[in-house]
């Protein structure tokens, strides 16, 4: 067996010429990363991620990186369901992003309330207070009179979209305004394999969201305006028993549904009647364009007597208090609004996301956009109705901002009062008593 | 002048590195977990008070924790039984001579292989009442009238997902006995024809009492995973309908994240734990006992 010679191992790398080499190699790449590292780096988180969406936002962020060469803006996907666990893990363990948009606006207050973003004032007089329109960040105004967050949006959420086509087919001449009307129109409509309405009854934030707005529809509230439960009241349980009744027009899978399976239910034709925003209007264009000059958008039905009631989310843009880079940041926050940047975005969901400064809602190139020049009625309610729309966080003109509303929806305590009640035949009286404690609870934690 | 250690030092310097990672990965998550127990923590600031043993006392009164281990209980025990029933089928069929049977072995191992995630997404598109494919055959057969609501009704939602979890996890149990299915002397099984045994009686009287050792531990080890399964019930039924499918897993994490009271998850989680250890106790007892 040959040995190897001394010889040989002194031809070879000696161990310092390879321990320098690799010091050498490591401080080359040390050096790189440093010439990298002075490129700041902003994170962008957002739940609204659909393709088209996230490809506006990719042109945003190359337009913004073009004019701030030192910048790097990076967006991650969340989700409704999802962002509240991640935010929470986010903030755990300070690995916050540094800018987050279309959350809810009782999002923003309940995370402002515990100290955990910045104000935003600077942002909305960098973009411009005058370029809103009357009143449209004071869903964000806090207890200490600052801003927790900005609009970024409108979004009428709970629109009736109806086809005039079923419509015709059953003798229907205009949209139901009462329930007693969407309840026999659903009957009318419903056949051939297509069902009545997509309501959802799944365990989840849309049937929780949802349902507040049947509430306000039979005239009730959830909180009452100093925020004690004000669920254990009449209309509560009007709406639930309207909410029943509707089950044999939905299809058996809607006890699972969130927002994208009701929305598909629609768009696909599998239902006669929808319950959502703006997308509708985009997502039938696309992907059943048969549809498109059949769609009939009218607020959603009320209790005979009843004052309509819009669920608005208020589609925000916050900053997280901890992440680096803040003026950047809230630059970069303010430059979404630009118009050559933003108007696309909400045009990759025309009608989805409303634009709350009124230049844009105003301008030729929002306004001439296929889709919307298409549906301008159908936009011009939803607009109103936004407008004048509440949510969980914000019931009423006389509520204070609710700081607990996302862990109400995100606890499921009203999807689950609906659940019991249509599911599982549970007396009313026993599950609205159930979920007013678990409420009454949930303030005082 | 070099000095050197005693040789007593050098045994236990040499353990420490294995402490150290031990101590780091097993015992500081566990001392943070009950350390976190004792507060009331809000889950974004991880700041509250202290309330010592209140979230125990919590968790104990409240209703949630004990039909979440009710639930639990039913999803473990069912899922399990359904793997062990498939995975010991499938190792007694792959085991036999049999054309393609590498390909067969290979492809039996798919359903564990593929991600939670995909394999709900699959499922659930599978089981879905407009579009699905089980649905739309059932309806075509006219075996129904009207779709099936696999995941959103009771009892459905838990079978479902108890039929789910045995295919996606049956497939280590087929491995874990397949390899000992290879090592079981012929002669016992020739001895046993000798004796007249026919296919059934020599299966209850050589493999099986062959197999108890690694049915076992695998039992062991499938019990304690199924136990705090998150992911897969999550997703097919987020815990409805109500809370029917709501597990142990499930109840933390909306109590950690949902409701953003990390300290009692923690307390949850800690029980679930101590749940977890006594049943792995008993049944190493029962193990033990047996052999």
């Amino acid at each position: 067996m040959p040995q190897r010679s001394a010889r040989t191992d002194r031809t070879g790398p000696t161990r310092r010429a390879v321990i320098g080499g690799i010091a050498g190699t490591g401080a080359a790449l040390l050096s790189g990363c440093g010439s990298a590292g002075t490129r700041k780096t902003l994170r962008w988180w957002s739940p609204q991620a659909s393709p088209d969406q996230v490809a506006g936002y990719r042109r945003q962020i190359a337009r913004f990186e073009a004019a701030h060469p030192g910048i790097r803006v990076r967006f991650e996907p969340t989700s409704d369901e999802g962002y509240p666990a991640q935010l929470a893990a986010a903030f755990a363990s300070g690995q916050v992003p540094n800018i987050v948009t279309h959350l809810p606006s009782f999002a923003a207050q309940g995370y402002y309330a515990r100290g955990l973003l910045e104000p935003m004032d600077d942002v909305v007089r960098a973009i411009g207070p005058d370029r809103y329109y009357p009143h449209a960040n004071d869903v964000y105004r806090t207890a200490d009179g600052k801003l927790c967050a900005v609009a970024f949006g409108n979004t009428a959420v709970d629109m009736l979209w109806m086809r005039r086509d079923l419509m015709a087919r059953a003798g229907i001449s205009e949209p139901p305004r009462t329930w007693d009307q969407l309840r026999a129109a659903c009957r009318a409509m419903q056949r051939d394999g297509t069902y009545g309405a997509p309501l959802p009854f799944g365990s989840n934030s849309m049937t929780s969201l949802i349902f507040v707005g049947f509430v306000h529809r039979a005239g009730g509230q959830v909180f009452a305006p100093d925020l004690s439960v004000g669920l254990d009241a009449e209309p509560t349980y009007a709406a639930l028993d309207f909410y029943r009744s509707m089950r044999e027009f939905c299809p058996p899978g809607a006890t699972g549904f969130g927002w994208a399976e009701s929305l598909n239910a629609f768009t696909s034709g599998a239902t006669a009647t929808g319950i959502y925003g703006g997308r509708v209007l985009g997502n039938v264009a696309r992907q059943n364009p048969k549809l498109s000059g059949q769609l009939v958008c009218a607020t959603y039905p009320t209790r005979a007597g009843g004052a309509a009631w819009t669920f608005n989310d208020f589609p925000s843009v916050l900053i997280p208090r901890g992440a680096p880079h803040l003026a950047e940041t809230k630059m970069f926050a303010a430059g979404l609004f630009d118009p050559a940047g933003y108007v696309p975005t909400l045009l990759s969901a025309p009608g989805h996301i409303l634009p709350p400064l009124k230049p844009i809602a105003e301008s030729k190139t929002f306004l001439s956009d296929p889709v919307i020049a298409a549906n301008r009625p159908a936009v011009e309610l939803m607009a109103t109705s936004a407008a004048n729309g509440r949510n969980l966080g914000f019931e009423s003109e006389k509520h204070r901002p609710n700081p607990r509303a996302g862990e109400v929806i995100a606890s499921n305590v009203l999807a689950r009062m609906v659940q019991q009640v249509v599911l599982e035949n549970v007396n009313p009286r026993t599950a609205v008593g159930e979920a007013a404690v678990h409420l009454d609870r949930l303030m005082k934690a | 002048m070099s000095r050197r250690l005693p040789d007593a030092a050098v045994g236990p310097l040499l353990v420490v590195p294995a402490v150290l990672l031990l101590g780091g990965v097993v015992a500081w998550p566990l001392a943070s977990a009950l350390w976190l127990s004792l507060h009331s923590l809000y889950t974004p600031t991880l700041e509250g008070p202290w309330v010592g043993l209140g979230n125990y006392a919590a968790v104990a009164g409240d209703g949630a924790f004990w039909h979440a281990l009710a639930r639990t209980l039913v999803w473990t025990a069912g899922s399990l039984s359904l793997q062990l029933l498939l995975g010991v089928g499938f190792a007694l069929l792959l085991h036999r001579e049999m054309r393609m049977r590498g390909l067969a072995r290979g492809l039996v191992l798919f359903p564990y292989f593929v991600s939670t995630v995909v394999a709900v997404l699959v499922w659930r598109w599978l089981l879905n009442d407009l579009y699905g494919l089980v649905n739309q055959l059932l309806l075509a057969s006219g075996l129904r009238d009207t779709p099936v609501d696999f995941l959103g009704v009771m009892p459905n939602a838990m079978l479902s997902a108890v039929a789910i979890g045995a295919w996606k996890f049956f497939p280590f149990v087929t491995i874990a006995v397949l390899a000992r299915l290879q090592t079981i002397p012929d002669q016992l099984y020739d001895a046993a024809r000798l004796d007249g045994a026919g296919a059934w009686d020599r299966f209850r009287d050589v493999t099986l009492p062959e197999l108890g050792q690694v049915l076992g531990i695998v039992v062991l080890l499938r019990a304690i995973w199924d136990f705090k399964e998150f992911d897969l019930v999550f997703l097919l039924t987020g815990g409805g309908p109500v809370d029917s499918t709501r597990t142990l897993p499930l109840l933390v994490y909306q109590q950690a994240f949902g409701l953003n009271q990390m300290g009692l998850a923690a307390a949850h989680a800690v029980a679930m734990m101590l749940v977890m250890l006594v049943f792995a106790g008993l049944w190493s007892l029962a193990m033990r006992v047996r052999a």
